[in-house]
């Protein structure tokens, strides 16, 4: 006993050292990565900048293509941000213990995601001084107006979800933190005193946080699918060839899970690979997580086919225009890449154990993402194209459309602040939640004490009835 | 060693230079390019069209399209143009102006300008000089001709009469016949077409007479606005005049003109109590949340 219970406390200490290992130094490799990342942040904003002096002219959008790139971004950013959701709250609330080590990863990607993701309509907008106007002038019915008020209702919920539980790590780094000379130093033990709000680890503490993130866990699931399905009624209330669909609530809530999930595990395997987290990532959740994307993509798949099918088979006039483009037209080759490439081919990878490897299926979730990337361009920019009243006395390349080198600059410069806020993060902040880890091990002790006293116990009684005998 | 490698380092320094330095002439020699192509002036096409309202204002209308290399019609923006008054003793500059994104401009003429012998005036506007078009003109003769309307009314028979004039050359005005007088109703957002043949030939008096239709609304005070107009005539351009009559049918105004509803500017009440539960909710645990995090922060101080 006396043994284990030393083996614990080191293994405890393995777990701390190893997570605040990557706090303590910025390599070369991430000054580089960020100064890489810094000069397309800068070069995004550069073309912002001029979209901002010269207008919405200066992309490739018109009149009846108005929502480009920008917003099939944004609709993608937003279903990433469903992964925190999924991983961290649905797995909290079933008490599956190998999440463990993921949640962190899974909860900032939704942070990240909902940060960025909320920034894209405020750039289509083309006048962001105006963005408070939605809110003082907007109407009430309009479901423009629910997406603002639920992406910010969710974007709150998921930073106060990502918070909670690093409080008693911020503690840990507040404690561990070696104070140099240094202003960074004093910089970084200011900022962990004043996220660690205090901890001190007294039960009390321990008892009012546990009460406020199982409220949260439980609170956030249903704001996280109303978000999404509110994004899908600004499409589904439009009366548009392709959006007019009563699936689309699901259907999209479906495709942000889908593609939320992919996320996290390609950030599993970076971090993994990164950080040296081998041995707490283990393959076993990557074979968990596939099986978890696998049930996600066949929902997903089956949605698709309720979204494409029901209106193909009845090829309503304007419907029938639209989809005749997308299914044999200039979209054709897109779109079923789209369905055979990032849905069916990763079912059938998935399904099988292999697929499930780390290596097989990091390359699948990387297909997956960028496939639900293109999904979101190919749901968005078809439709707009092939409005009810027919494009006419407009000039020629109004109707079609393609992201311009303003748009595409933009939408890279957001992605590397992706980039720049994670890494950040990861080098201020332990990527895995360093007490949950611990609670873990703990439990996993306790279970196998307990295990070792039920054995000794029955082996007892088997003794005692052998001597009876 | 240390030389070597210091030869080696100028040399990489001396290629990326070199590199540089082609690049910059490139991109250099591109836009001179492109500036010399951009400098090529564009041939325009003028269209010119003479208006005159109801109070006697004057001016012409100006539509200046230019072809572009591959032979397409594209609006001459900022071409700045000069316009002329003709007549026996030559042309005189009366007015100047640039045309706007769609290569169109409007120029005031002024009440005394001088005409030929034939009571016609004739203007002519060209482009001279301009930086990015070739030169160009195109003339617009008109003549000044008046437009009048009265009403008449007996039983229940209405009509609109209107009187198309010219000033003759003693001064004394001349009626003119077999000119086309459309009739129209102001509305807020345009006018109406008085009915679906709204187009008449003046008689040898000048006159056209309307049937005024029935049971056109008229709002709260029954007024009615009548315009007659010639249109986008060879002689006279296009004169209009217009007048009030109370011949509209009264319309009551709607006590609730928008009640609460999805489709009207005011959202229903039981929409906005669903979406203020709900929202009203969520954050109603936040701030419990943070009320909690305060608590947490506090306990730092009694442990302390």
């Amino acid at each position: 006993m006396e043994n284990k219970k030393f083996n614990l406390a080191q293994e405890i200490e393995l777990v701390k050292e190893d997570c605040l290992r990557p706090t303590r130094k910025w390599g070369r490799s991430t000054q580089i990565w960020l100064g890489i990342l810094c000069c397309v942040a800068a070069w995004g904003l550069f073309a912002f900048i001029h979209q901002l002096r010269h207008g919405l002219g200066v992309t490739a959008m018109r009149n009846y293509v108005s929502w480009g790139l920008y917003i099939s971004t944004f609709v993608f950013f937003i279903g990433i941000s469903h992964s925190g959701t999924l991983v961290s709250a649905i797995l909290r609330i079933t008490k599956q213990e190998w999440r463990r080590p993921i949640t962190r990863s899974a909860e900032l990607l939704t942070f990240v995601s909902l940060l960025f993701g909320g920034i894209m309509p405020i750039i289509d907008l083309g006048r962001p001084d105006r963005v408070l106007n939605l809110v003082i002038f907007g109407r009430v019915q309009s479901p423009l107006l629910w997406d603002v008020i639920s992406i910010m209702t969710y974007f709150t919920g998921s930073t106060v979800f990502l918070y909670l539980p690093m409080i008693p790590d911020m503690a840990l780094c507040r404690d561990r933190l070696i104070v140099t000379k240094t202003r960074f130093d004093k910089f970084r033990k200011r900022l962990y005193t004043f996220m660690a709000i205090g901890w001190t680890g007294t039960k009390t503490q321990w008892h009012k946080l546990e009460t406020v993130m199982t409220i949260m866990t439980i609170v956030i699931i249903p704001v996280a699918v109303s978000v999404h399905t509110v994004v899908s009624y600004i499409f589904a209330m439009t009366l548009r060839p392709g959006w007019d669909s009563t699936v689309f609530g699901p259907y999209f809530v479906a495709g942000a899970l889908y593609s939320g999930s992919a996320g996290v595990i390609l950030g599993m395997a970076v971090f993994r690979h990164l950080y040296k987290l081998e041995k707490y990532i283990t393959p076993r959740h990557f074979d968990l997580m596939g099986r978890i994307v696998l049930a996600l993509t066949l929902i997903y798949a089956y949605l698709n086919l309720n979204e494409y099918w029901i209106p193909a088979y009845k090829m309503a006039t304007h419907e029938g225009f639209l989809l005749r483009d997308l299914f044999f037209g200039s979209y054709s080759g897109v779109f079923w890449t789209l369905q055979f490439g990032t849905v069916l081919l990763p079912i059938i990878i998935m399904s099988i154990p292999k697929g499930r490897q780390i290596l097989p299926l990091s390359i699948t979730c990387v297909i997956i993402v960028i496939g639900a990337w293109i999904k979101r361009y190919i749901i968005v920019v078809p439709t707009l194209l092939h409005p009810y009243m027919p494009i006419q006395e407009v000039p020629a390349d109004w109707s079609s459309y393609f992201p311009n080198w303003v748009e595409w600059s933009v939408t890279m410069g957001c992605l590397s602040g992706i980039f720049i806020v994670i890494t950040l993060f990861s080098k201020f902040f332990p990527m895995m939640a360093v007490w949950e880890v611990e609670e873990g091990l703990e439990i996993e002790h306790d279970r196998q004490v307990a295990l070792e006293m039920k054995k000794k116990r029955e082996m007892e009684k088997m003794s005692q009835e052998v001597t009876v005998n | 060693m240390k030389s070597k490698e210091m030869k080696t380092h100028t040399n990489i320094f001396r290629k990326i230079a070199m590199t540089i330095f082609a690049i910059i002439i490139g991109i250099h020699f591109s836009v001179a390019q492109d500036k010399s192509a951009a400098t090529e002036k564009m041939g325009t096409s003028i269209q010119l069209a003479f208006h005159k309202k109801a109070d006697h204002s004057k001016w012409i209308s100006v539509k200046v399209s230019a072809k572009t290399k591959d032979n397409k019609r594209i609006p001459a923006v900022n071409a700045h143009m000069n316009f002329y008054i003709q007549n026996k003793d030559g042309q005189k500059i009366i007015n100047k102006c640039a045309t706007n994104n769609e290569g169109k401009a409007e120029i005031t003429l002024q009440k005394d300008l001088p005409v030929d012998t034939g009571m016609f005036y004739t203007i002519v506007a060209k482009i001279e000089n301009d930086d990015q078009f070739e030169n160009s003109d195109e003339i617009i003769h008109f003549r000044d001709a008046n437009i009048s309307v009265k009403f008449h009314e007996a039983d229940t028979n209405r009509a609109v009469t209107a009187l198309l004039t010219v000033t003759g050359s003693d001064g004394n005005e001349k009626p003119v016949k077999d000119i086309p007088v459309k009739f129209y109703i102001q509305r807020m957002f345009g006018n109406m077409a008085a009915a679906e043949d709204n187009s008449l030939n003046t008689e040898a008096t000048g006159e056209a007479t309307f049937n005024y239709p029935k049971e056109i609304p008229g709002g709260t005070t029954n007024a009615i606005t009548v315009i007659a107009r010639v249109e986008d005539n060879e002689q006279f351009g296009t004169v209009e005049t217009s007048a009030v009559v109370k011949w509209g049918e009264a319309t009551p105004v709607e006590q609730n003109p928008f009640p609460r509803a999805l489709w009207e500017p005011y959202a229903p009440p039981s929409l906005i109590m669903v979406i203020c539960i709900l929202f009203g909710g969520v954050w109603s645990i936040y701030m419990y949340i943070f009320y909690t995090l305060y608590k947490i922060n506090k306990e730092k101080k009694f442990s302390a």
